[in-house]
């Protein structure tokens, strides 16, 4: 379907794989050597190119193996909240009993109400919000879609803790949405 | 094996229940759970409704902003050298 001319690589897709970069790892920074990784990564692996998916799309698979080993990197120097961490956050929506402190509202249709850059802007307020590593997992399993078995083995974290973070994580990312008043509460 | 469940536990589990198959004896706790509470009902819908915010919104970025300038130049003279090595 293609063939390789990494002369155009940065021109024709610098920013499309800036951009892929950008929402998974919450970070210009990040999200540029990411790019720059994945560039030099295809520079070497050129001769793999089998020209069955278009330049864009390869580049893409590399950029995602590329973020993961990003991601890897960065949550060693990043703690893995403790059990203790974040169990406030829980406590303060449940009663003693386990029950809801407060009733839950549906959500009408968020999409839908929208305007895609008004959305943007809440989804990477809100992850910014979040520790790194809860960002990072959640990013990787509600963004980029991995599955939870791969993200604990390639982020090297048991099943048990894949799951607290994610789990934490979204219960996070609700309240937060919520309280942007993103996710207006429907009619009751 | 626990039958009865809490708000607070089925949340858990309804989270869980979007990365795996729940073992069977949780996954009974959690419908019947949510079959009769409609806060937990809410937000397990909510958890899907986030899922297809997230996965959607990530069609298109055209409008966001792309690599800065400096950016650019850096990885560009990076893959230069390379290029020319």
């Amino acid at each position: 379907m293609g063939t390789l001319d990494p002369h155009t690589w940065l021109a024709d897709h610098g920013d499309y794989l800036f951009r892929v970069a950008r929402r998974q790892l919450h970070s210009d920074e990040l999200a540029e050597d990411a790019v720059q990784e994945t560039l030099l990564a295809a520079l070497a692996a050129q001769a793999r190119y089998a020209g069955d998916a278009s330049p864009r799309t390869w580049l893409t698979g590399i950029l995602k193996h590329k973020i993961v080993d990003l991601i890897r990197r960065n949550l060693r120097e990043v703690e893995i909240p403790r059990d203790a961490d974040g169990e406030e956050a829980l406590d303060s929506l449940f009663k003693q009993d386990g029950h809801w402190a407060e009733p839950v509202r549906p959500w009408g249709n968020p999409l839908a109400e929208a305007e895609l850059g008004q959305l943007r802007r809440v989804l990477d307020e809100c992850a910014d919000r979040l520790k790194p590593a809860m960002a990072q997992v959640f990013s990787l399993r509600e963004v980029a879609g991995m599955e939870t078995d791969d993200i604990c083995k390639e982020l090297n974290i048991t099943p048990t803790n894949c799951w607290v973070l994610l789990h934490r994580a979204r219960v996070f990312m609700r309240q937060c949405l919520e309280l942007n008043g993103f996710a207006k509460a429907g009619a009751a | 094996m626990k039958w009865m469940v809490t708000c607070r536990e089925t949340t858990e589990l309804a989270s869980r229940a979007m990365d795996e198959r729940l073992p069977f004896a949780d996954r009974v706790a959690m419908r019947m759970h949510l079959a009769i509470c409609t806060n937990c009902a809410h937000f397990n819908r909510q958890l899907q409704q986030m899922r297809f915010l997230f996965r959607s919104e990530t069609g298109d970025a055209s409008g966001e902003p792309g690599l800065a300038p400096e950016a650019r130049e850096r990885i560009e003279a990076e893959l230069r050298k390379k290029l020319d090595a």
